[in-house]
């Protein structure tokens, strides 16, 4: 078996997957409308709050509000749960005859995810071009922009797994949507993609830096930005990238787990 | 083995479930000792609950035994999933495998990327299938608007475009009218025996059995009660006869020595008899002799009869019957 006949069923998955997505074009466009919007709120909520609090040196305005803007044009690849599939695969039993087929399920469900995150990346380009009639973005120079689309990718795969886990909790309640909105609401404020880790007071600013959440936004975050200094990158992507191999031991275990103990319901 | 949580009965019941759970273990499967061979065609059946599926989902793979050997095709399914499933074609009744929102060929394109089939032989197969199973019509059209008759056509083309050793079809034709039954049995019964193709025929209507099968496995309660030939089933546990007759003028109560009245209706009078106690023409002579008669017919049980004594009285009941 070689490399690219192996490879071939997942391409296929992303493929279909994008195209499915596709068919959904009212969602797409309100997608495009509601992030404008946000971002018109963030830029109002930041100038004012910076009209009333003397700026943090590494922070000015114009960097917060470039800050907001990209975390929310990440957000739109971010917000798409790659791994909900498994959820209503498990609910509707059909999770059994994918297990049937040589394929392997996560790596199924991986390529189904981002085949339908690319179509929402596509989105960015409107959503940009019309943001930036809102607001000004500033742009890093083109080492700094490589670092972010790198650390951005890592963040992208500690999101899948960590979306995975959550939905792999429903291979033992069948139901896991509480517990996944537990976790995305913690997500929601300790990522970074809302308020900048660095706003965050001295413990708390320690115990955000130290959770796996900063590796999803607030790590590319703080490197476009130029929080951070070029000499703490290295650093900084390596924590993601331990951060991504603990979630990958995580899930794997998980996932071995998950599957020695299907039991489809009703059959 | 199964744990199902028990649950607790009463107005506060629901309430206890969900903080103090009881399991209650269950064997689901305990003595299932069979051996099929390559390109036997068998119909493995039993009532609901017996536990086919279990079976089913251990060939598959799905599920891993707490006990007992599993081999399919020389492999042992749960070690080694991604192999069996190369070996096996699998379809279901009540849930398809193809793409809900994309054209039915497209998924047939899917499967031919999963099971990295050759292109040609892709096309020969699919060629194939299309004609046999009419699906000309329907193959640009997303599945979720197929009818039941061609969405089970669709999912028997996309079980068998890989060329599976062995196919285990659940309930393949629940749900269809009689012509699409009719056409999915011709199509199982082709596949068996121009591909040499090993099916395993799970169901609960019987004509299929009848018409496909020479060998039944029967299932109840996790163990096999009867292994073996459809005729021997029919000749050694079918043994009661019906005979009906119908008068020329009603009579009040008909009698036959060695056969129970069922009953009369009208003119017509069903009585039934064991087949080795009394004989059919003896009663047949005796009928005519003692009343006037414009019709007589013997019915023999059909498989369904035979298997539903079996389900409602054991199998012991049934043999010691006969």
């Amino acid at each position: 078996m070689n490399f690219s006949r192996a490879f071939a069923p997942y391409l296929e998955f992303a493929k279909k997957a994008f195209a499915r997505e596709a068919t959904y074009r009212i969602e797409v466009f309100s997608e495009i409308g509601s992030l404008v919007l946000r971002v018109y709120l963030v830029r109002s909520l930041w100038t004012a709050l910076y009209l009333q609090n003397a700026a943090p040196i590494n922070l000015p305005l114009h960097a917060m509000i470039t800050y907001a803007t990209v975390a929310l044009l990440m957000s739109l690849i971010l917000e798409v749960d790659g791994t909900r599939l498994i959820r209503d695969k498990i609910r509707d039993g059909s999770i059994a005859t994918d297990l049937m087929k040589p394929i392997s399920v996560p790596f199924y469900l991986f390529s189904d995810g981002f085949g339908r995150t690319a179509l929402h990346a596509f989105t960015i380009i409107p959503s940009l071009l019309l943001a930036l009639l809102l607001v000004r973005i500033d742009v890093p120079p083109v080492p700094v922009l490589l670092w972010f689309s790198l650390s951005f990718a890592i963040g992208y795969c500690v999101n899948f797994l960590l979306n995975f886990l959550m939905n792999a909790v429903a291979f033992w309640t069948i139901e896991s949507f509480a517990a996944q909105l537990i976790v995305r609401w913690t997500s929601d404020l300790l990522s970074g993609s809302i308020i900048p880790l660095t706003f965050f007071p001295s413990f708390l600013g320690r115990l955000v830096f130290a959770l796996p959440f900063a590796a999803i936004y607030s790590t590319p975050l703080l490197i476009y930005v130029g929080v951070a200094s070029p000499a703490d990158y290295t650093r900084m992507v390596g924590v993601q990238l331990a951060w991504l191999a603990l979630f990958g031991v995580i899930s794997y275990a998980t996932w071995r787990a998950a599957e020695r103990r299907i039991v489809v319901q009703g059959g | 083995m199964f744990r199902t949580v028990r649950r607790s009965t009463g107005p506060l019941g629901a309430l206890r479930t969900l903080f103090s759970r009881e399991y209650d273990e269950k064997v689901a499967v305990g003595g299932v000792t069979m051996s099929v061979d390559a390109g036997e065609l068998i119909g493995y059946i039993g009532p609901n609950g017996a536990g086919k599926s279990t079976t089913i989902k251990m060939l598959t793979g799905i599920l891993v035994p707490t006990s007992g050997e599993v081999s399919v095709a020389g492999v042992v399914p749960y070690r080694r999933r991604t192999e069996n499933a190369r070996n096996i074609g699998v379809v279901f009744g009540q849930r398809s495998q193809l793409y809900w929102d994309l054209p039915l060929i497209e998924s047939f394109e899917l499967l031919r990327a999963i099971y990295s089939i050759p292109r040609d032989r892709y096309r020969r197969n699919l060629d194939a299938f299309v004609d046999l199973l009419a699906m000309n019509d329907f193959l640009h059209t997303p599945v979720r608007q197929l009818s039941l008759g061609q969405r089970m056509r669709g999912d028997f083309a996309a079980a068998m475009l890989h060329d599976p050793r062995i196919v285990f079809l659940d309930e393949p034709t629940i749900g269809l009218d009689v012509v699409a039954k009719e056409n999915i049995r011709e199509f199982i019964r082709g596949v068996n025996l121009e591909r040499g193709t090993t099916v395993i025929l799970t169901t609960h209507d019987l004509a299929d059995v009848e018409r496909l099968c020479s060998r039944i496995v029967l299932i109840d309660e996790g163990t096999i009660v009867y292994d073996g030939d459809v005729s021997r089933i029919k000749s050694q546990y079918g043994r009661t006869r019906t005979l009906k007759v119908v008068f020329t003028h009603p009579v009040a109560a008909p009698a036959l020595d060695g056969a129970h009245l069922d009953g009369v209706e009208g003119q017509i009078a069903r009585f039934h008899f064991e087949r080795d106690r009394v004989r059919a023409d003896a009663l047949i002579r005796q009928a005519s002799e003692r009343y006037d008669i414009t019709d007589i017919a013997l019915e023999e049980p059909d498989l369904e009869s035979i298997i539903r004594t079996i389900y409602l009285e054991g199998y012991d009941g049934v043999r010691s019957e006969a």
